[in-house]
């Protein structure tokens, strides 16, 4: 208990630290955003992917669903960021909660591939629907957010809301997971059948884990909104629910803490392929076969990619 | 009432019965045995009795209710719980999380502990962390609480799968062939581990094939063959029934 209190301040203290360390670059505080929205949106993931051992290629929709959320909120209808943002999380939550429930019917791959159709209507509705989405343009102008009297407008301003942010996420999902339900989540992934006779509800367990981890993707959302202070359909494709796959598995899938290295290796990646343009992908894709050849279960993970 | 009754109960899968009409009680308290052939539908029965399988025909009572149609949760929620013939412990995990995982549906916590009320929930997860090693003092596993089960000897992790059906508190135990790949030392002191559950007020029913073991701690018997109860009656009446000889032994090896 108290090598993790002396751990938690530690962390506490680098992360007020790092913009002085990074002397206020922008550039580099850039980056290290990026990091932070990633870190949410994959902690999530690996609640889904990594704990209870669904393969979700849907996570993009629930980050967009929260990001058109909290734009449509702020620029339409007046609301503040704060309620934007609970609003966002719970409408993501919402929508885990509906997409989850065919995962009583739908087994292994096929869910896998609902995840994928889910995604990608999302991302076609959006183009579409311009009325409300204001389609491939996206939503501009999202006004700039302020948490109690805090005007967040500057690249350090957005870093302290996202370290907030990410320690809600981290502390909320490491309560859960050293709780029944995360250990039932971890049942479920090893032995579905022998989990139901522990006396585990494993369709509803199911559905809430989806429900779960959807809804932190709803809150990286909303932050990503009034941080680009624009929203368009490009933010939410296949290929970033693909990204966050791969850093999940990079990472270690089943151990939140090894989401960080997963999301920071993968990050400072793309930033140093960037000339090569779109071949980075293929070097991105180069890295995750290492990865799975040499160390299947990631840089810190607990448990191998199964079935 | 007994604390277990099934009426009739049948189980078809495709063209083959694997049970057919089968109708048993189980009074509060006993240990009782069943034994028959291989695919003789002993394993099936186990399944349909933890909600495993659902029967086409028949009721199964527990405590006096219907549990014919529960899903396999709720039956161990009502104090049902099981092992399986080919061990299932969660193997990458670690034998305390085990214990804990079997206590899922004894845990009361809340989601709105977990996210509004953390202290409350850290409090009631140490409590049964508390209550689960005790489980692990009376089969001597307690230096190996946070080993991964898969490191545990063969012995040891049908022990540690005991202990982690017995975690949800069951009044009735079923074990599926508890001794399979169990040495002699380790089958004696599994018939004392047994027998001290029984004084504690755990009901019994064991599936197995080890005859020395099953006459030895079991009240009652019950004879299986081709999915029919065959007979039933105390252990040293089943031994020496030629009948039940024939059927286990064939009719050339006989004794």
């Amino acid at each position: 208990m108290n090598k993790r209190l002396v751990a938690y301040s530690a962390t506490l203290i680098a992360a007020i630290g790092l913009p002085f360390a990074l002397s206020n670059d922008p550039y580099l505080l850039a980056i290290t955003n990026f990091i932070i929205i990633y870190s949410i949106l994959c902690l999530g993931l690996n609640l889904i992917l990594g704990y209870s051992g669904l393969l979700s290629l849907g996570h993009a929709a629930f980050y967009g669903i929260g990001a058109y959320a909290t734009a449509i909120l702020m620029t339409k209808h007046g609301f503040g960021f704060l309620p934007s943002l609970v609003i966002s999380g719970l409408l993501a939550l919402l929508l885990g909660f509906v997409l989850g429930l065919p995962t009583r019917k739908v087994r292994g791959d096929y869910f896998c591939l609902l995840t994928l159709a889910f995604g990608e209507i999302f991302r076609l509705v959006t183009q579409a629907w311009i009325g409300f989405t204001g389609g491939a343009m996206g939503i501009v102008g999202i006004p700039i957010p302020t948490v109690f009297g805090w005007e967040i407008k500057s690249e350090v301003d957005f870093y302290f809301l996202g370290i907030a942010l990410l320690g809600f996420t981290y502390v909320t999902l490491k309560m859960l997971i050293e709780s029944k339900f995360g250990r039932a989540f971890i049942a479920i992934r090893e032995d579905e059948l022998a989990a139901s006779v522990m006396g585990i509800n494993t369709p509803i367990y199911k559905i809430l884990t989806f429900s779960i981890g959807s809804f932190y993707a709803g809150l990286a959302g909303s932050y990503l909104a009034v941080y680009q202070t624009t929203v368009t359909p490009s933010n939410f494709r296949l290929e970033e629910s693909c990204l966050m796959i791969i850093m999940v598995i990079v990472g270690g899938m089943g151990r939140l803490e090894a989401t960080f290295p997963g999301v920071a290796m993968m990050a400072i990646a793309i930033e140093l392929f960037r000339p090569i343009a779109e071949y980075r992908l293929l070097l991105i894709g180069a890295i995750m076969i290492l990865v799975l050849l040499f160390r299947p279960q990631g840089f810190l993970g607990a448990s191998a990619f199964k079935d | 009432m007994a604390l277990l009754e099934t009426q009739q109960v049948t189980k078809t899968f495709g063209g083959v019965t694997a049970v057919k009409s089968i109708s048993l009680k189980v009074d509060h308290g006993e240990i009782v045995g069943m034994i028959g052939p291989n695919g003789s539908g002993k394993s099936s029965f186990i399944n349909l009795l933890s909600g495993i399988y659902k029967p086409d025909i028949g009721r199964i009572l527990f405590e006096g209710e219907d549990i014919t149609n529960y899903p396999s949760h709720a039956i161990t929620g009502k104090g049902i719980s099981r092992t399986f013939q080919n061990l299932r412990v969660f193997s990458n995990i670690s034998v305390l999380d085990n214990l804990l995982i079997g206590r899922h549906c004894r845990i009361k916590n809340s989601l709105f502990n977990v996210y509004l009320n953390p202290l409350a929930s850290k409090k009631i997860e140490k409590e049964s962390e508390a209550s689960v090693t005790s489980l692990l003092e009376m089969v001597d596993l307690s230096d190996r609480i946070n080993d991964f089960a898969r490191n545990l000897s063969y012995g040891s992790q049908r022990l540690l799968e005991i202990c982690r059906a017995l975690a949800s508190e069951p009044k009735l135990l079923l074990l599926d062939e508890p001794c399979a790949g169990m040495n002699p030392a380790e089958v004696e002191s599994l018939s004392t581990f047994l027998k001290g559950l029984q004084k504690s007020g755990t009901t019994i029913f064991i599936i197995e094939h080890n005859m020395k073991f099953i006459m030895s701690i079991a009240e009652r018997i019950i004879v299986l063959n081709a999915g029919e109860k065959f007979r039933e009656g105390i252990p040293q009446v089943i031994q020496s029934d030629k009948q039940v000889q024939k059927i286990y032994l064939g009719e050339e090896e006989e004794g």
